[in-house]
């Protein structure tokens, strides 16, 4: 009997743990469908008519719909340049940096660390010195840091775990380095660096402070989002809902990946 | 093409656009934390410590210096604290793969989120008029509690968020972890018939010592980015309760005045402390990993 009791209370206090994993943004998905008047009621309503009004209003807004783009265009093009020039950074650093490829690593990952107030407040005067405040191109820019510094981080592991005999095989046939990067290991790695650079996609996405700093009408999701809070008097909260799922949908779909990308870390972290 | 070629051709650019982005930015902050550069003029001049000089007189500097601090300690040792009593509650409790794959899941939704959906999800429920939370706190008879709007606790709050990401996502990295030691010292303790807390407190948790460190100090780091959600949620208020060091320099330097020289002081401040905290946490890696 105690058995049966603790085994219910376990399940309950499971089933708990997945309503506070879950629960908010399953509110806030349920919220984004309803009617203003079903959001503000004394008592919070599970049931209602779903509405598409708030999806339409977003969709319908230049504001939003360019912040959309803008994130699109800025996000994809510095995952782009991060891959193309980090990618072959690591494989060599995996492979060819013996001596002084840890001090290389150190410095790349210290990057990664840096407060965003210290790359943003320096950036704005640059930027503005330069001409390039409020570009598209500027907000890459300084994306770079965020994704050739991580990119790296994650592919060298990536590329020590390509079996070495793969390679050795290849430079006895006579393949030069960069066939062997290209034709070997790339392929080996490639489902790994697959989820590094989904990874990748997801920070940046994520970003607000260097884009809130560096750009005033080129604004990324994030920023028109943040911003939505102080349209006029009443708050729209089926807007801020909507506009929350549509922040949130990009990253969540790359959750299984993330998941392989764990998996893979752990079992070749701790020897 | 020959191998020392190929090095050179793929480290240099990735490696020389990394240091000039890092050079630009850190050089930048420390040179115009010497100087009085505003936002609204070009001109400037040197002024040495003048900046650091007057941080020390400035009480709203430590009041954000003193909420930073605040923030670290609630969500590091919230996330571990968390992380580490549903890992072990997850592995003793829950066998079937299936299960906890689904939890695995679910618990790593939270951190994906982008830090400003996030905040609106949290600033729904904590609303005190229409809000889950205060549904259910009135339900229990207390009530409304304004949780963003209640100096003394907001920030808590905020943190609440924070530990909400942070804590799920570092319980499925233990729980991964634990899965993955080996059984017999386990076993061996369960012989010695040790309860299922002692099995963890003596045996599992000191054999997890580095990757714990480890996950503190970068824990420590990430929470030094307090902005987005503090900056969605609050904005730094009520009044300044909830303003760290992040977002202070982010208001004198950006948004009110423009005072880039002032601000800039700060962020070295913060690049300093970071960066120590980083070595910190390569040394504890390197010695894990070896």
């Amino acid at each position: 009997m105690d058995k049966l009791i603790s085994s219910v209370a376990v399940r309950a206090l499971l089933a708990f743990l997945l309503l506070v994993a879950l629960g908010p943004i399953l509110w806030t998905v349920l919220s984004a469908f309803k009617d203003l008047r079903d959001i503000v009621t004394p008592v919070p309503k599970i049931l209602f008519t779903p509405t598409l009004d708030n999806f339409a209003t977003i969709l319908r807004n230049p504001t939003i719909r360019d912040g959309l783009l803008n994130s699109a265009v800025v996000v994809s093009a510095a995952v782009l340049v991060g891959a193309v020039l980090g990618i072959p950074a690591a494989h060599t650093l995996a492979r060819y940096a013996r001596k002084w490829g840890d001090d290389v690593q150190f410095f790349v990952l210290s990057l990664r660390f840096m407060p965003p107030v210290a790359i943003a407040l320096p950036f704005i005067v640059l930027y503005l010195d330069l001409g390039i405040y409020d570009t598209l191109f500027g907000l890459v820019l300084v994306y770079l840091i965020t994704t050739v510094s991580t990119i790296i981080w994650l592919a060298v592991p990536a590329f020590e775990r390509v079996p070495r005999e793969i390679e050795e095989a290849a430079a006895m046939e006579g393949c030069g380095p960069a066939e062997i990067f290209w034709r070997f290991s790339l392929p080996v790695a490639a489902p790994s660096l697959f989820g590094a650079l989904v990874f990748t996609f997801v920070l940046v996405w994520n970003e607000l402070l260097l884009a809130l700093t560096l750009a005033a009408q080129k604004a990324t999701l994030p920023v028109v989002a943040a911003s939505i809070t102080s349209l006029g008097k009443e708050v729209p909260w089926g807007v801020i809902n909507a506009a929350t799922v549509v922040l949130v949908l990009p990253p969540l779909v790359f959750i299984g990946l993330l998941m392989g990308l764990l998996n893979s870390m752990v079992r070749s972290g701790p020897k | 093409m020959t191998r020392k070629r190929f090095v050179t051709l793929t480290l240099i650019p990735a490696i020389g656009l990394l240091a000039t982005l890092a050079l630009v930015s850190i050089a930048g902050a420390i040179w115009f934390s010497v100087m009085n550069r505003t936002l609204r003029s070009a001109d400037y001049e040197f002024v040495g410590l003048h900046n650091f000089l007057r941080l020390l007189r400035d009480r709203r500097f430590f009041n954000a210096l003193e909420n930073s601090i605040i923030w670290e300690a609630i969500t590091v040792i919230g996330t571990l604290t968390l992380a580490v009593l549903l890992a072990v509650l997850i592995f003793e409790t829950v066998k079937k793969p299936l299960w906890r794959n689904l939890i695995c899941f679910a618990f790593l939704v939270p951190v994906l989120l982008p830090r400003v959906a996030a905040a609106f999800i949290w600033r729904f429920l904590y609303s005190p008029s229409l809000g889950v939370i205060n549904y259910l706190c009135g339900l229990v008879g207390i009530g409304p509690v304004e949780f963003l709007a209640n100096p003394s606790l907001a920030l808590i709050s905020v943190a609440v968020v924070d530990i909400w990401q942070w804590g799920l996502f570092f319980t499925v990295i233990l729980l991964k972890l634990l899965e993955t030691l080996p059984r017999e010292p386990i076993e061996a303790a369960k012989l010695d018939s040790a309860r299922t807390w002692e099995i963890h407190a003596y045996v599992t948790l000191p054999m997890l010592k580095g990757p714990l460190i480890s996950l503190t100090l970068v824990k420590a780091v990430e929470s030094l980015r307090s902005f987005d959600l503090i900056f969605v949620m609050t904005g730094g208020g009520p009044g300044t309760a909830t303003e760290t060091l992040d977002l202070y320099a982010y208001q004198m330097g950006i948004n009110m005045g423009g005072r880039i020289s002032y601000a800039s002081a700060m962020s070295v401040l913060l690049l300093i402390v970071t960066t120590m905290a980083f070595v910190i946490i390569w040394k504890a890696g390197k010695k894990w990993t070896n």
